[in-house]
């Protein structure tokens, strides 16, 4: 039967995926992805307990959550476009002079993998001999 | 070790443990690196993960599934969210993620339906469509994926990382494990006797015999309203007869709430005598409270309908007993229902918005509309006239 701790354990789960995503990745819309997908993990954590409960205050807590969502994506956004105007790249760690003082930088000293080399695009060579021009060709062309 | 010395059952935290280093493992291993990641070995780490923790729940959860349905669904959602979570996270194309992303939305909105709240599931899918949309556009227009680069290609400190992630969710799910016996006020058992974990929606505050009293006590109510019960003669019935009917709904409802104070009687019914100690408890005391309103009613109740039975011919005395046995009935009804949250609650939602929490509406609103502005200030491109 599936009571409410297996949907607390599945809104920690998302939580805690959210955590790792929003800790390790660089690219600054998968951390907001991430962010977003924590929020998800305490949205149904509200609701579940509003289905235990049998009221509906979670519920509505919720939809404030997604009111929250929606104002955060906006001004993030935005602050993503301006980030990318000033640098041309939406790496977080560009931006790690605003780190705390007395942290050293994160340095990236292994080399990033070289993409394989390009072909080029292959050459037909023309094979049989062109067909001799019909008289109705002419009259189209 | 403390921790491990405190908890009853040592063998599941040690399946939690398995399987969150197991997890963290997985990412660590599926995390873009430069060195490249092993996809093949991070997947077989989360599948056993995943395995332990089924073993774990079923284990300590599991019981024969009376809503097969509801099971199968709750495990597919749940899957499905979890998944294309760890796809997002670990996906080195942004777009990619962005797509995993809305399958992570479509899930939960899955969960939201079976926790009935399916003015919530409407509300995510248009919003998030919406921001999905916009953020996918951004990254097709901001990240030209032309070879790898420092922002898809590389991870900060992919171990410790998944470490401190993991660690949260094995503490969250210890917590869940250490504090659901205490929570229960209907203690439940195996077959063997062991006390079983559960929760089941509703909350337990009524047991289900006493449920089941309480419908039976509606349904042997409604006669009750019916004028022929008081005065015709067709149905055969002494006076005595109803008499003892009356009296028969009346213990049946008085079982399960209790006697009223004026009676010089002492019993206690069995929800108060079972959910007295779970006073902070804010269900047990609205259950407390209806139990109590329904006690009280009970009691004028029924002296009027034996009013009523006594003198047949007075009009006046059937007309408010009838009237005092329907709203009995209503009260009853209400009691039988505490903790059911039907899944038509959209109305619902509107008005305990709007009457309870206007203010935090208008404040939503506000900053709304601030976050507007705000977005359009940091995005303008200043000394560039249109």
């Amino acid at each position: 039967m599936i009571t409410l701790w297996h949907y607390l354990a599945v809104a920690a789960a998302l939580f805690g995926i959210g955590l790792v995503g929003f800790l390790t990745r660089r690219n600054l819309i998968t951390l907001f992805l991430c962010a977003e997908m924590m929020l998800q993990g305490v949205a149904i954590n509200f609701v579940a307990f509003a289905r235990y409960h049998g009221n509906l205050e979670g519920q509505v807590f919720v939809l404030f959550i997604l009111a929250v969502a929606a104002c955060e994506a906006g001004v993030a956004l935005a602050l993503f476009l301006m980030l990318y105007r000033r640098d041309k790249s939406l790496d977080v760690s560009r931006w790690q002079a605003l780190r705390e003082v007395g942290i050293p930088p994160t340095l990236d000293t292994e080399r990033l993998p070289t993409p394989p080399p390009e072909t080029a695009d292959p050459h037909l060579i023309p094979a049989g001999r062109r067909p001799a021009p019909t008289a109705e060709e002419a009259v189209r062309v | 070790m403390m921790l491990f010395a405190a908890i009853p059952n040592p063998q599941a935290a040690g399946q939690i443990v398995l399987a969150i280093l197991l997890a963290a493992a997985g990412f660590f291993l599926m995390l873009p690196k430069p060195r490249g990641r092993s996809v093949a070995g991070g997947t077989a780490a989360l599948l056993a993960a995943t395995a332990v923790v089924a073993a774990w729940l079923h284990q300590s959860f599991g019981e024969p599934m009376p809503d097969l349905i509801g099971t199968i669904l709750f495990w597919l959602f749940s899957a499905g969210a979890v998944g294309f979570g760890t796809v997002l996270v670990v996906q080195r194309n942004p777009a990619r993620g962005a797509i995993a992303f809305a399958f992570v939305i479509l899930s939960t909105c899955g969960l939201f339906l079976l926790l009935a709240a399916p003015f919530l599931m409407a509300a995510t899918i248009i919003i998030y469509a919406g921001a999905i949309i916009v953020t996918f556009l951004f990254v097709l227009m901001l990240s030209q994926a032309t070879g790898p680069s420092n922002e898809n290609d590389r991870t900060r400190e992919p171990l410790l990382g998944s470490l401190a992630g993991f660690a949260f969710v094995g503490l969250v799910l210890f917590t869940l494990q250490q504090t659901q016996a205490s929570v229960d006020p209907v203690p439940r058992t195996d077959s063997a006797g062991h006390p079983k974990m559960s929760a089941p929606f509703p909350a337990p505050v009524l047991t289900p015999a006493e449920r089941k009293s309480l419908a039976d006590a509606v349904e042997r109510l409604r006669p009750l309203e019916d004028d022929d019960f008081y005065s015709s003669p067709l149905i055969g019935m002494t006076g005595l007869e109803r008499t003892d009917r009356v009296i028969g709904v009346q213990r049946l409802i008085e079982d399960v709430v209790g006697v009223s104070k004026e009676e010089s009687m002492i019993h206690d019914g069995s929800i108060r005598g079972r959910l007295g100690g779970y006073r902070s408890d804010p269900q047990a005391k609205a259950v407390l409270e209806r139990a109590a309103a329904v006690r009280d009613l009970s009691v004028t109740t029924f002296r009027k309908v034996e009013n009523a039975i006594a003198s047949p011919s007075s009009r006046k005395d059937i007309v408010g007993a009838k009237e005092a046995v329907r709203k009995l009935q209503e009260e009853v009804r209400l009691l039988h229902g505490v903790g059911d949250l039907p899944a038509r609650n959209v109305g619902n939602i509107g008005l305990l918005l709007y009457a309870d929490h206007l203010l935090a509406v208008e404040l939503a609103g506000t900053l709304l509309l601030v976050a507007t502005i705000g977005a359009v200030a940091i995005a303008h491109r200043k000394g560039v006239s249109p």
